[in-house]
Formats: C-alpha cells, structure tokens, sequence
C-alpha cells in the first residue's frame, strides 16, 4: 500500500507541477509571481514530507521573500502586469515545447529504468539531520561553504553596481 | 837556377813594365833583351863549364813543371837571346814612325820570354803552355798592324794552320806522359815501340805546323803581313824554329820509319816551298818561302839520323835570314813595298845595306866561309851517309840549287835598276842591328867545331859533300843571276805561283770544312731555338686551354648557381602558392566557418538559451548512456 | 524500478521541462527567470528525493541542496540587477529582437 509519506508526496507534487504549468499559461503578471510561490511552497512541503524538515523551512522562507520581491519587479516592469492585454509574450513557441518535452521524457526515462541502489531504511530524526549538516558544514564542506559565501557577497556586489543609477559626471 | 829565371823573367817584366807604365817602351825593351841576353849567355858559359843548371816548379801532382839548361837547350836559349836583342835594336829603329810602339814591344818581349820558356822546357807540360804562348803572340804580332784589310786574315789563318797541327803534339804529349808516367822530357825520351812511332808521327805533324812543311806551308808566306822585325824574328829565327827544336830534342826516341817519314816530309817541302820562292813576286815572301824551305832540309838532317846537322843549320838559319829579312825591312821603308815590281834598284839606294843582304844570301846558299857552308855541307854529308843517300842527297843538292837561284835572282833585282833616294828615319838602329846578325851569320862557323865538341858527337865529313855542294850553290846562283825566273819554272810557274795548292789547299780542305761546320751548327741551334719557341707555344696553348677549362668550369659553376637559384624560386613559389596557399585556403575556411558560427551568435537571448538547453542535453545524454541499464 | 522514488522524480522531471519551455519561450526578462527558477527547484527536488531514500545517512545531500538554493538566489539578485540596467538603458525588459549583443 501506499504510504501516507508517499501520497503526501505525491499530492504536493501535482500541485506543484501544476501551478508550474500556470505560471505561464497565465497573462496576468502578479498570478505568475504567486503561481510560482505556490509551486516553491508545494516543493518545500514535498521536502517535509521527505524528512528534511530543515530544507523543507528553508525552501518554504526563502521562496516567499523571492516572490515577493519578484512580484515588486513584476509590476515595476512589465508592460501589462494585469494581464488584460492577452498578448502572446511568446517566441520560439515550438522549440520550446519541444525541448521541454524531450527534456522531461528524458529524465522521466532515466528516473524509471536507472538502478539507483538498494533503499535507505531509517532516516534520522531531525534534531540530528541539524547537527549532522552543521557539523557537515563545519567540516568537510567548510570551503564549500565559504566559497558560497563568497560567491554571494560577489554577487551581492555585483547586482548593486549593476543596478545602481550612473552618476552623471555633468552634474555641475 | 838563378839564370834561367832572369833569361825568362827579365823579358817578361820588360813586357809588363812597357804595358803598366806606358812610357818608354824602347829603354825598356832593350833593357829587358839585354839582361836576358847576359843571362842566356851566363847559363851557355855555365854549360860548357859543365854546371847544370835546373828549376822545379810545383806542377799537377806527380807532373812537376821543370826548366832545364842542357846544351842543347842553353845553346838555343842563347840563339833566342842573341837575335831576340839585335832585333829589338832593329825594331827601336824600324818603328821609329809608328805610334803603337808600346803594344809592340810589349808583345815582342812577351814573346822572347815564351820563346826562352819553350827552349828551356825540361817537361812537356811547360813546353805545351809555352808552344801555345808562341802562337799567340805570333797571332798578336803578325795581326799588329790589323786596319790593314789583309793582316786579319792572315793572322788568323797562321793561327788556325798552326792550332791544327798542335793537336798533333797534344796527342803525342799525352801517349808520351801516359808511356813513361811522367812529364820530364828527358825520362819520356826511353819510350819505345808503337808509343814511340806514333808518338813520333804526331810530333811530326806539329813540327808541320810550326815549322811551315808542306802542306802547311802557305801560312808562313801570308804571315809577312806583319812588320819586319817580326818576320825576322818570329818568322825566320824561334817560332818556326820551334817545330825543329822539337824534332831534333826527341829525335832519340825517334824510331827508323818516323825517320823516313820525317825525311820525305822535309825533302818534299824543300823542293816545292823552293819552286815557290823561286816564283815570287814579293821580296818578303821569297825569303818566307826560303824559310820553309830551309827547314825542309833541316828536317831531312834529322830524317838522315843527324840532328846535330839540323841543329847546326838551323844555328846558321836563323842568323842568316834574320839578317835578310832586317835587310829586306830596310828595302821596305825606302821603296814603302816589298814587291820586286818597286824594289828594283833598292840596292843600289843603300849599298851597305845591300852588302849585308848580299853576304847573308850567299851565307845562305853555301859559299865558304860563310856559316851556312859549314852547316849546309854537314847536311850533306849526312844524307849521303844516311841508309836512303840517294833519295836525300838528291833532293838537298835540288835544294841548294834552288836557294841559289832564288837569291841570286833577289840580288838582281835588288840590284838592277834605278836609284831613288829616300830618307828612313831610325837607319842607323836598323844599320846596328842588321851589322851585328850579319857579321853573326858570316863567322859562326868558326863555333861549329866548339859545338860538336860539347855534344861529342862528331859530324861526318866527306870531300864529296863538299863538292857537290859548291857545284851545285854555284849553278844555282848562276841561273838565278842570268836567267829569269819564268824560263827557270817553265811548266812549273803557274804551279809555283799558286802555292802548289793541291786540290784547292788549305781552303778546301780546311777552311771550307769548318765554315760548313760552324754553319751547320748555326741551323742546328737555329733548329734548337724554333723547337724552344715551339715549346713555348705549346706551353701557350696549354695555358689557353687552361683558361677556356677554367672559363667553362666558371660557367659551370654560375649555371649550377643559377639552378640553385630557380631550385629556390620553385620552392619559394611551391612554399608561396603551395604551402600558402594552403594555409591561407585553411584560414579562409576558419573565417568563413567562423562567420558561420557567428550567426549563431545573434545576440538573441532566447535563442542562445535554446542553443545552451540542447547542447547540453547532448552531453548528458552523451555522458549518461552508459547508465542506462537496459 | 523504484517505485518509492517515482512521485519525487517524476514531479522533478516535470518541473524541469516546464521551465526548459518557460526559458525558452518567455520574452520578458523576469518570466525567463522564473524559467530558471523552476529547472533548479526540479533540480532539488530529485536532490531530496535521493537523499530521503539513498542516503538519509549522508548531510552532504542536503549539503548540496542548500547550495542550490544559494544558487537560485544568487541568480535571481543579479538577474534583477540586470534588468533594471537594462530597463534604465531602453525602458523595458523585453527581449523580443533585442540583438544588440549580435556578434
């Protein structure tokens, strides 16, 4: 029988996948920023439902501030961010169809036929997942982490001098 | 010693006194004669004394050089002294006119001592150098006055007659030195058998030469070219004398057949030189033909087996025809000729002249008192004696006959005809020498007697002798006084006037040869010359060759350059088109490949995006096939 | 054949083509990267779904999913900075024939 693990995680990935597919099948702007909330928040709880609870709260805060701040562009940008004008902001419609067909039969097709080993048994409780990655992440990944922490500063960076205004030398 | 060496010396450092200082030749020279002459005359003093006198010189090894006063060759050297002087007197006056006096006297005095060398010569090496001297100065004398057209000629042809005839005694000296091993006369004097036949034969033929014999006499006759003093001297006394000498100085060794040969030679050579004086037209050259002549019969003495006879004629000889020649000189300068043509009546110019001529001309055929009688009588007798009396006899009574003709007809001549006065300058230098050989040549026989005791050997004797000898200088003088000389010659003249030249004489046989040689050796050196142009050429062309091979192998060298040169063009166009081309086809393929790939940068994001998506699913797909377990 | 992994999978597979299509096809700047956002959720989800049940053991798998996320965010910061230069340059986010960058 299917267990209720499984039929949560299934459920949260049908929903997920499906406010996927409404992200862009909708004209209005602010629907495709929430529809895209909404499908992060599915996964997050998809990554609850798997026993990373910590990823799960992670992924779940981190995507609503996204959002949000995404939604904030949206309407700074876009042309028509009701979407009233029904216009079709699409191009190469068919090869990307195509591509995201091939792509998605292709890991389906390789998620089914791969031998992916024998299946854990028990996993850890989550107080000791905590400890186990902070210690991972004091440990072994210490330089991975501190390069992800550079690489965020550099981007921090660089994403403020880009989108800071010039400064007109004529001023005076 | 002592006086050997100043009988020779003294004449010879007269000679080089007069050539150095160039002054005084006459006090010079007639100092010089007159030492040697007191010299000469001590070393016969000396002789007779019976003191040899002897000087050895250091020679070739084991030939030492050796001058030797035997009486024999003191007597001669007196003979050489006592002439060369009066001579020399003769000459103080004689060339009183000319003005080469230094080269005369010089040369004359030369001569005395070559002539003194040869005498007293005690081996053969000493008496070659001194024959050969004699030659030379004979050369220089005759040809003293050689502006003259015809004086060159006769020099040189006494000079090429006599170096004939040496070589005679070159040959004769070498089969003698090489026979007895050593070069002293005396010790070569033993040799025997063929050395000495042959030896003796070749001594002959020298004497020949000198001596003016038949058939070489005609040198002797052009030889009067030369200036009296030296025809009297060289020519009548020494030089001529020297091939007697040598006869009768080797006249022991002599074998019986060379004797014969000796005396055929002589008696020929008296006859035909005779005939010939007979026929003269030239007072000089009768008395040259008197000569030979005279020397025939001396020759005859010795073939008869009598040197002594020779030695005392040619004693007599020489004295006598000194004295005519001095006195012919004297004709010469008053009629400025010697032909019988200017010389008629020349005796009546000088009549004490003529008087001295006279006498020694009748000295000459044999007329007693007289010197010649004695020696000219021992003759006589000695080819009576002789084991071929009549062949000898008969031609020495010719002989005398004919000396009497001959110089009787010189007397009429002489005598004959208009005088012409004329001044001579030096008369009474000529006067003095002339009277001191005539009164010589008169009384010498008064010696004869002394002469044989001192070589002890006495001379035959023979009242037939004597008769036929007088008869015969009798008829001679008759005919040549009365008859002229062409009626005497009859058939003869034209022979006698050419010289008796037999099938063109000296000249074709001698003179011609040589010419033709020296000829021949002119176009074979000319032959030479064209064969070392001719190698020249060659070596030209070789070299032409050379170069053209060296300018072909130039070409060849600039053509393999310039093939070089296109062998690198190729390549450089093959590496410029080729290569080149190539790579700039390759880069014109990369650009234009990369601004096909440029198209895919067309800065279109979604479709960078598309690219991106695609290929990259390639390379999983490419990476995760082996997963894949099927 | 495992099916525990299926759900997990399957929805990562589904999320990875729709955002390959969105990132491919959207115009605006934004949406695009809302394209992206969803290749990179699908990404971790098939991250969490081996971890849940491969290696429970092994924090390196979640290791890599917070990268991910540092990722995700990283890429959004600067893909906003981007399109506000870009809005500030020509006034809109559009890339319809934008090809400036024609090379």
């Amino acid at each position: 029988m299917i267990s209720v693990q499984l039929f949560f995680i299934s459920f949260f990935g049908l929903a997920a996948v499906w406010f996927a597919v409404v992200v862009f099948r909708t004209h209005s702007m602010m629907r495709s920023a929430l529809a895209l909330l909404f499908s992060q928040t599915a996964l997050g709880a998809m990554f609850i439902g798997m026993q990373a609870e910590f990823l799960g709260v992670l992924q779940i805060m981190m995507m609503a501030t996204e959002m949000s701040i995404m939604a904030i562009f949206m309407v700074m940008f876009m042309m028509d961010p009701g979407g009233l004008g029904k216009m079709d902001m699409t191009h190469q419609k068919r090869l990307s169809v195509i591509a995201g067909l091939v792509a998605f039969v292709a890991v389906v097709v390789v998620a089914v036929f791969a031998d992916w080993g024998p299946l854990a048994s028990s996993v850890p409780d989550a107080a000791q997942q905590i400890e186990d990655l902070g210690l991972e992440l004091l440990g072994r990944s210490m330089l991975i982490f501190e390069t992800a922490g550079l690489t965020i500063l550099t981007a921090m960076i660089a994403a403020t001098a880009v989108a800071v205004e010039p400064i007109k030398r004529n001023r005076d | 010693m002592n006086l050997i060496a100043a009988t020779i010396l003294a004449p010879l450092a007269a000679a080089l006194l007069i050539l150095l200082l160039r002054r005084i030749p006459l006090a010079l020279a007639l100092s010089g004669a007159t030492v040697g002459l007191l010299a000469s005359l001590g070393l016969l003093a000396d002789t007779v004394a019976g003191v040899s006198n002897e000087i050895q010189l250091p020679g070739l090894p084991e030939l030492p050089l050796s001058l030797v006063a035997t009486p024999l060759t003191a007597l001669l050297s007196g003979l050489v002294a006592v002439i060369g002087g009066l001579v020399v007197v003769y000459a103080i006056g004689y060339m009183k006119r000319d003005d080469e006096k230094v080269r005369f006297f010089a040369t004359m005095l030369l001569f005395v001592a070559a002539m003194q060398t040869l005498v007293l010569a005690g081996d053969w090496i000493l008496l070659l150098a001194a024959w050969e001297l004699i030659g030379l100065a004979s050369y220089l004398l005759i040809g003293f006055w050689y502006r003259r057209p015809e004086v060159k000629s006769a020099a040189t042809r006494a000079f090429l007659y006599t170096r004939s005839a040496d070589l005679g005694l070159y040959v004769a000296v070498f089969i003698l030195i090489a026979d007895a091993g050593s070069s002293n006369i005396t010790t070569t004097l033993n040799t025997g058998g063929g050395a000495a036949t042959a030896a003796g034969l070749l001594l002959l033929v020298a004497a020949m030469g000198k001596s003016a014999q038949t058939p070489l006499h005609d040198w002797l006759q052009r030889a009067m070219a030369g200036p009296t003093p030296v025809s009297a001297l060289l020519h009548s006394a020494t030089l001529v004398a020297a091939g007697a000498i040598l006869l009768i100085r080797t006249a022991p060794m002599l074998p019986d057949e060379v004797l014969l040969v000796i005396g055929i030679v002589g008696g020929i050579t008296t006859l035909v030189t005779g005939l010939i004086a007979l026929g003269e037209r030239d007072l000089k050259r009768t008395l040259a033909a008197s000569t030979s002549s005279q020397y025939g019969l001396m020759l005859v003495a010795v073939g008869a087996g009598v040197p002594l006879a020779a030695l005392l004629h040619l004693l007599a000889h020489a004295f006598i025809k000194s004295s005519l020649f001095l006195g012919a000189g004297v004709f010469q300068h008053s009629r400025d000729s010697t032909a019988f043509s200017e010389l008629h009546g020349a005796g009546r110019d000088r009549p004490w002249i003529f008087f001295g001529f006279a006498l020694a001309a009748l000295a000459l055929t044999g007329i007693p008192p007289l010197s010649g009688f004695f020696s000219k009588d021992a003759i006589i007798a000695a080819a009576l004696a002789s084991s071929y009396a009549p062949l000898f006899t008969s031609l020495v009574l010719a002989s005398t006959l004919l000396t009497g003709a001959y110089m009787a007809r010189s007397l009429r001549i002489l005598w004959q005809g208009n005088t012409r006065h004329h001044n001579i300058a030096g008369l009474t230098w000529m006067g003095a020498g002339l009277a001191g050989l005539v009164i010589l040549a008169a009384i010498l026989g008064a010696a004869f007697p002394a002469i044989e005791t001192i070589f002890s050997d006495p001379l035959p004797g023979n009242n037939v002798a004597v008769m036929l000898g007088l008869v015969a200088a009798g008829v001679g003088l008759t005919l040549g006084w009365f008859v002229p000389a062409q009626r005497l010659l009859g058939p003869l003249r034209p022979w006698s006037q050419r010289g008796f030249a037999i099938a063109g004489g000296f000249n074709t046989w001698v003179v011609r040869p040589a010419l033709a040689i020296a000829r021949g050796c002119e176009r074979l050196e000319r032959a030479l010359y064209d064969e070392v142009l001719a190698l020249r050429q060659l070596g030209l062309n070789v070299a032409r060759g050379c170069e053209r091979l060296e300018r072909a192998l130039y070409d060849g060298a600039l053509a393999l350059g310039r093939l070089g040169l296109s062998l690198g063009q190729a390549v450089r166009l093959g590496d410029e088109r080729g290569i080149d081309g190539l790579i700039f086809s390759l880069v014109r393929g990369m650009i234009h490949l990369g601004s096909r790939a440029r198209r895919l940068q067309s800065g279109l994001i979604h479709r960078e995006l598309a690219i991106t998506v695609v290929v990259t699913a390639l390379i999983f797909a490419t990476l995760l096939i082996p997963l894949l377990a099927f | 054949m495992t099916p525990e992994l299926f759900p997990a999978l399957i929805t990562g597979a589904a999320l990875f083509g729709i955002g390959i299509y969105g990132a491919l096809s959207q115009t605006n700047l934004v949406m695009l990267l809302m394209g992206v956002e969803l290749i990179l959720a699908g990404a971790m989800v098939n991250l969490v779904a081996f971890w849940h049940h491969l290696h429970p053991d092994t924090p390196a798998g979640q290791m890599f999913v917070l990268i991910v996320m540092t990722v995700m965010a990283v890429e959004m910061a600067v893909g906003f900075g981007v399109a506000i230069a870009r809005f500030r340059a020509i006034g809109s986010v559009e890339m319809e024939e934008a090809a400036e960058l024609k090379g």
